[in-house]
């Protein structure tokens, strides 16, 4: 023991809070290429393929940037083709980043506020990104060569600010939701998943049902028409909070899977 | 090296032991230092330590501050002294008990160990 | 938090899956900067209870302090402690160049060039993907991680499945150094005991949820010894004494018995019984599959034996485990011995 007693003990300065919260961000960050790398290569390849489509589409209406084939072309939905990945993405955050997070020593909380912040970021990215795109897309004509990719669905058409809110808004809610299901499965294993996913379905067709039989289908059209883009996307912050909510309350007592 | 069913410390202070009375080390000089025999004998650090204090105690080593452990004068001869009893205790009992087992009388026994001791190394010792 | 506390301060901790008890009422301390050895046979609460430690895992009842306070959702705490379980989750793109990036800002004590070193002894890939790493180099990916982090209470669970010989031998070794260099408490969960008994400065043995042994490892050691004889010079010998295990063949018998002296073992030679020391591994066995449901068959219904995997980090489930590694993590000490 003399030469362990003469030695310096272990010690460990504490982080403050703000540190560790950043640290979970840069921990899920370390791989670029998770949020950033194939997610902008997704887009890429949406963009190949559709200038290729936008030339046959342009061709069959009679020569690009005519009104029909730039009409068309709204109705692609490349601009969304990395969204299906990043709910997976989202996923991954909580079912494998959670028990390595664990590990490292991070408490539940932190972890959750780290994730959180992290979507909240790169959402915020996204939108600018997308927005900025729409844009630009809109200044060159479809990239000098009428082809519309960002300027479809809802895009492009309330201007700026409206594409910069509904992204975050939708990207938000993508991070969210794949973050609450695999939050759902980490606290409550399958029995969780087919509670949460029967009482989901319930509810939908509870909706739906009520909807039918009160004969209300146009109250509600009429109601979506109303909200406007921002409206309705504005609505849309209401199941992000919930899923977020959701989530952090499941996460609290959930343990990670052997 | 180290043998299992018996207690670590007391096997590697039993080495050092045997080192000082071969007079592989010799009186005043200085032993390995704990965390030496720890990774020579792939042990817990504060194992070999307690057998290395077990020596301090015992007076056969001593701690010179900041050096380390040298073997005090006169260690050997009152190691090989202690031996001699446990010789007898351990070695001499089971021998005589064995040999009344066998119905071996005293003269018997001795002469056994003479013819012994005449080819083997007992005779270089003397 | 007081580093000079006991690391480790636990009173009738239990811990319920169902009807199923993994962690028994349990009481315990470890003491800080020493090497513990937490035993037991797969299935007996091992990672559980590492788990509990951790805060990864919810206590049914009873308390739990680390470094004083309760490690659940305490940063100040969990910021003291690693625990990379032998059935690690990493994320999917994850090699483990990014393990050791992150690792620093997690562990306050890393050191990146001990990491280093220890990756090429290892000979791990630092940048394959970690799906793509065998089980030993999996395990090395967490041993490296336990041990740079330097973390004042460092958890090794099972920490060398398909790690061969060589780098078994190399995690023992850089252990030893390293925690004679930067003393710290590391409790080292394992089955295979012969290899690490030497390391120990503590045992703990926990069997079906409870703590059997709590004892000084060197102390251990020197407790048992199997005495061997004719059956009833054997008998008359250890009458009253405390008996492990009994074995016997014809009119043999080998009885192990704790607290025999010096001078008692003289007296054994001297009538002709044969007394021979006890290893630890040994002495673990005979205590941990004596007698096992005594203790609590009305605690435990017949067939209930194979539930036990719900607390432990061994369902089959671990990733890309070959039927040789399966092999492998089944020849522990118990089975060797039956």
């Amino acid at each position: 023991m003399t030469d362990l007693l003469t030695s310096t003990p272990t010690s460990v300065h504490p982080r403050s809070a703000p540190a560790r919260i950043w640290n979970v961000v840069r921990l899920h960050l370390v791989d670029r290429r998770t949020y950033i790398g194939i997610p902008w290569l997704i887009v890429g390849m949406a963009f190949v393929v559709t200038v290729f489509f936008a030339q046959i589409v342009g061709f069959t209406n009679g020569g690009l940037g005519t009104p029909d084939a730039i009409a068309g072309q709204r109705y692609s939905w490349a601009v969304l083709a990395p969204q299906g990945y990043l709910i997976a993405v989202g996923v991954q955050a909580i079912s494998f980043g959670f028990p390595l997070a664990l590990g490292f020593g991070v408490t539940r909380r932190d972890f959750y506020l780290g994730t959180a912040l992290l979507f909240v970021l790169i959402s915020a990215a996204n939108a600018l990104a997308f927005a900025v795109l729409t844009q630009l897309e809109q200044l060159t004509e479809g990239w000098w060569i009428d082809t519309y990719m960002f300027n479809a669905i809802w895009l492009g058409i309330d201007g700026f600010w409206v594409d910069l809110f509904s992204f975050f808004v939708m990207q938000l809610l993508v991070f969210f939701v794949g973050a609450s299901i695999a939050t759902i499965y980490m606290r409550g294993r399958m029995p969780g998943m087919l509670v949460f996913w029967s009482s989901l379905a319930l509810a939908i067709a509870g909706a739906v049902t009520i909807i039918t039989f009160t004969s209300n289908s146009p109250t509600v059209a009429i109601w979506f028409g109303a909200q406007g883009i921002a409206g309705i996307f504005a609505w849309l912050l209401v199941p992000t909070a919930l899923a977020a909510i959701g989530g952090f309350w499941a996460l609290r007592r959930a343990t990670p899977k052997n | 090296m180290i043998e299992a069913g018996k207690p670590i410390f007391v096997q590697i202070a039993e080495q050092i032991e045997n080192d000082i009375i071969d007079g592989v080390i010799e009186e005043e000089t200085s032993v390995p230092s704990t965390n030496e025999f720890a990774a020579f004998h792939r042990i817990n650090p504060a194992t070999a330590g307690k057998g290395v204090n077990r020596l301090v105690e015992d007076g056969i080593l001593y701690k010179k501050r900041g050096i380390g452990m040298f073997v005090a004068t006169g260690a050997r001869q009152r190691l090989v002294g202690a031996r001699t009893e446990q010789f007898r205790a351990n070695f001499v009992g089971p021998l005589l008990a064995e040999a009344v087992k066998l119905g071996l009388t005293a003269e018997q026994v001795a002469s056994m160990i003479n013819a012994e001791s005449v080819t083997d190394r007992m005779a270089s010792n003397s | 938090m007081n580093l000079t506390d006991p690391a480790v301060r636990v009173t009738g901790l239990t811990k319920k899956f169902g009807a199923f008890t993994a962690i028994n009422d349990v009481s315990f301390t470890v003491e800080t900067n020493k090497i513990y050895g937490l035993l037991g046979r797969n299935g007996a609460g091992k990672t559980t209870l590492m788990q509990l430690l951790t805060g990864q895992q919810f206590a049914t009842s009873g308390t739990l302090e680390v470094f004083g306070a309760s490690p659940l959702e305490n940063a100040r705490v969990l910021q003291s402690l690693c625990f990379i379980k032998e059935t690690q989750k990493y994320p999917d793109s994850f090699r483990p160049a990014h393990v050791f990036a992150s690792a620093p800002w997690f562990f306050a004590n890393w050191d990146a060039d001990f990491a280093g070193r220890l990756a090429e002894d290892f000979r791990l890939p630092l940048n394959r993907p970690i799906k793509k790493l065998s089980r030993g180099q999996l395990s090395a990916v967490g041993v490296i991680v336990g041990l740079a982090s330097r973390a004042p209470l460092t958890f090794f669970d099972e920490p060398y499945l398909g790690l061969d010989a060589v780098a078994r031998q190399i995690f023992y070794d850089r252990l030893l150094e390293d925690y004679a260099e930067h003393p710290r408490t590391i409790i080292l969960s394992t089955h295979l005991i012969d290899e690490v008994s030497n390391l120990l400065e503590h045992v703990l043995v926990i069997d079906e949820g409870r703590i059997l042994i709590d004892q000084d490892a060197d102390e251990l050691r020197g407790t048992a010894s199997t005495v061997v004889g004719k059956k009833t010079d054997v008998d008359a010998f250890v009458a009253g004494r405390d008996i492990i295990f009994r074995d016997g063949i014809g009119a043999l018998a080998s009885v192990t018995v704790t607290g025999l002296g010096e001078a008692e073992r003289a007296t054994a030679r001297a009538a002709g019984l044969e007394i021979s020391p006890v290893s630890l591994q040994q002495l673990i066995v005979q205590r941990t599959t004596s007698q096992p449901s005594e203790r609590d068959a009305d605690r435990r219904a017949p067939g209930q034996r194979g539930r036990t995997g719900a607390g432990n980090g061994h369902s089959a489930e671990g990733r890309g485990d070959t039927p040789a590694d399966q092999t492998e993590s089944k020849t522990d000490a118990w089975s060797a011995h039956s």
